[in-house]
């Protein structure tokens, strides 16, 4: 087990070791983060919305797209380089390979919405009176779910020949339930709504990330084999 | 034989399912239902019948013509 | 042979569907009586709701095979899961483009984000994400295989999409004049003729899923044949 588990991170550490290195992906998503609340800023008329009542809105789609941006390039390393076949050949089991992936990107996002929440309340002027550990719940599970799905399909879309341009088509309309949980629990947090409002909506995206996570475990071998 | 029997059918299929197509016309000359409420025109109800005909027929055709390719293959072996 | 039986079956399910098509219109156009809070236009529901039951039951059908046809890797699942998507392609499609035909007269608008609209939708694009990514890998068989890895994770989310859908409308109550959701008083002709269409469209189905289904067997034969004689030492490609 606690190979197991050792192979998994081994994974997500060389991943977020070149990502260290290179800054490659981080940087752009980091610039996209900003640039997006820049671009809100210019499309939202202030004196008939007010920016906080779909600040909520507003972030997750932000992470949604951002991440698309840096979720895309999962695998591109090990398709470039032909190394995919190197770790194939390998004894690890693929659906370490597939969790140890997941567990890099959702660091690598965690990262970015952090920036999100960041510049989002620095742009927006957003106050938060709610429970920031809730607030960290809804924002991580949330995050699993999404990271755990997209990962799957971006092997997937490596491999094709419409690359990263079918990612969105394939894994947005499976993201409707991190959204609409999302947002509405991010919504109410922000409003100072108490917890137990929000803890369907917790329980929900809990589900969806541990239902994705398994199943893309379990699917990812038939994804990344020749 | 086979083949022979085999498109005799989808005719059989394709021409029931063109007939079919022209019913809601039937339907509105001097029936109960013509006097009623067709006044208004209701092309909603028959734009409808239409869109589900044509793509199940756009269907059929699609695979007799899948059919027709698997054939012309054949032949030519 | 199994192929001349699949071949009656077509035969025979496609004359019963277009007999139930005919009994079917019949029964919509001359005998149910028009329905009392809509009107006529509720009649489009007698191929609505069953066009419905035809996009949800091929997309069980395409999760199911995919699935088996991941475990066991038999060419004829895949064939079964193709036909079935491509249906259900075609029937989704027909719900919504009739959906919003009886809308545009039951709510006064095109579209409206109600639950069931919204979900074929939704399968709609999981439908095309299937088809997208079949076509586009170079080698075909992982195709198939990414094809069915979309189609057994899209019936594990449409569970969730529809509770998510559902739960965020249920918060907003809409002022609907007819809810779709219950839309009208059924009476008992009005089941039976509802229960004609479910039938008519199932037997059309199943004939055009068989015969979808015979004919991408013919073409994989084909394709094995073009792939073998090609090669001059005779071995199995």
């Amino acid at each position: 087990m606690s190979t197991y588990l050792r192979l998994v991170w081994a994974i997500a550490r060389k991943d977020l070791l070149v990502e260290f290195r290179t800054h490659e992906r981080l940087t752009a998503m980091g610039a996209f983060v900003v640039l997006i609340g820049v671009l809100f800023n210019f499309s939202i008329d202030t004196a008939l919305v007010r920016p906080q009542d779909i600040a909520a809105a507003l972030i997750w789609m932000t992470i949604i797209f951002g991440g698309m941006l840096g979720l895309g390039n999962t695998f591109r390393l090990e398709q470039e380089d032909g190394a995919l076949s190197g770790i194939l050949q390998s004894p690890i089991p693929l659906d370490a390979l597939y969790l140890g992936k997941v567990l890099g990107n959702f660091i690598l996002l965690s990262v970015m919405v952090a920036l999100v929440f960041a510049v989002f309340g620095l742009f927006f002027n957003l106050r938060f009176s709610g429970n920031p550990l809730t607030l960290l719940g809804v924002v991580s599970f949330g995050v699993v779910g999404f990271v755990s799905l997209t990962t799957l399909f971006s092997a997937m879309a490596t491999r094709s020949s419409m690359g990263e341009s079918l990612l969105p088509v394939l894994v947005f309309p499976l993201l409707i339930p991190v959204v609409v949980y999302g947002t509405t629990a991010t919504d109410r947090l922000f409003a100072g709504r108490p917890v137990a409002e929000v803890s369907g909506n917790l329980r929900m995206l809990l589900a969806f990330a541990i239902v994705f996570t398994v199943a893309g475990a379990g699917l990812f071998r038939f994804v990344i084999e020749e | 034989m086979d083949r022979k029997w085999f498109s005799r059918w989808t005719t059989a299929l394709v021409l029931g399912v063109l007939i079919l197509q022209a019913s809601p016309l039937w339907a509105q000359a001097g029936t109960v239902l013509g006097r009623q409420t067709l006044g208004r025109a209701y092309w909603h109800v028959f734009a409808a019948y239409a869109i589900v005909w044509l793509f199940v027929l756009g269907w059929l055709i699609s695979i007799v013509r899948r059919l027709r390719r698997v054939e012309e293959r054949l032949g030519t072996e | 042979m199994i192929q001349r039986q699949i071949r009656g079956a077509v035969g025979v399910l496609g004359a019963l569907g277009v007999a139930t098509v005919l009994v079917l219109h019949w029964m919509v156009f001359f005998w149910v009586p028009t329905e009392s809070t809509m009107g006529v236009v509720q009649r489009i529901f007698y191929i609505h709701v069953p066009a419905w039951w035809i996009a949800f039951l091929a997309f069980g059908l395409v999760a199911l095979c995919s699935a088996v046809y991941l475990w066991l890797g038999d060419e004829r699942l895949d064939r079964a899961a193709v036909a079935s998507a491509e249906a259900g392609m075609i029937f989704t499609t027909i719900g919504l483009l009739t959906g919003p035909l009886w809308g545009r007269v039951a709510w006064g608008t095109w579209w409206e984000w109600e639950p069931r609209l919204t979900l074929a939708l939704i399968l709609w694009f999981i439908y095309l994400g299937y088809f997208l990514v079949r076509r586009s890998t170079v080698n075909p068989e992982q195709g198939k295989r990414f094809a069915a890895v979309v189609g057994i994770i899209g019936v594990l989310d449409i569970p969730l999409i529809h509770v998510s859908v559902t739960w965020l409308r249920s918060l907003h109550p809409q002022a609907v004049i007819l809810s779709a959701e219950n839309p009208m008083n059924l009476d008992g002709s009005m089941g039976a003729t509802i229960g004609v269409g479910l039938l008519a469209f199932t037997l059309v189905f199943a004939s055009l899923f068989l015969a979808r289904y015979t004919v991408g067997g013919y073409e994989l034969e084909l394709d094995l044949r073009d792939a073998t004689s090609g090669n001059t030492q005779g071995a199995e490609a």
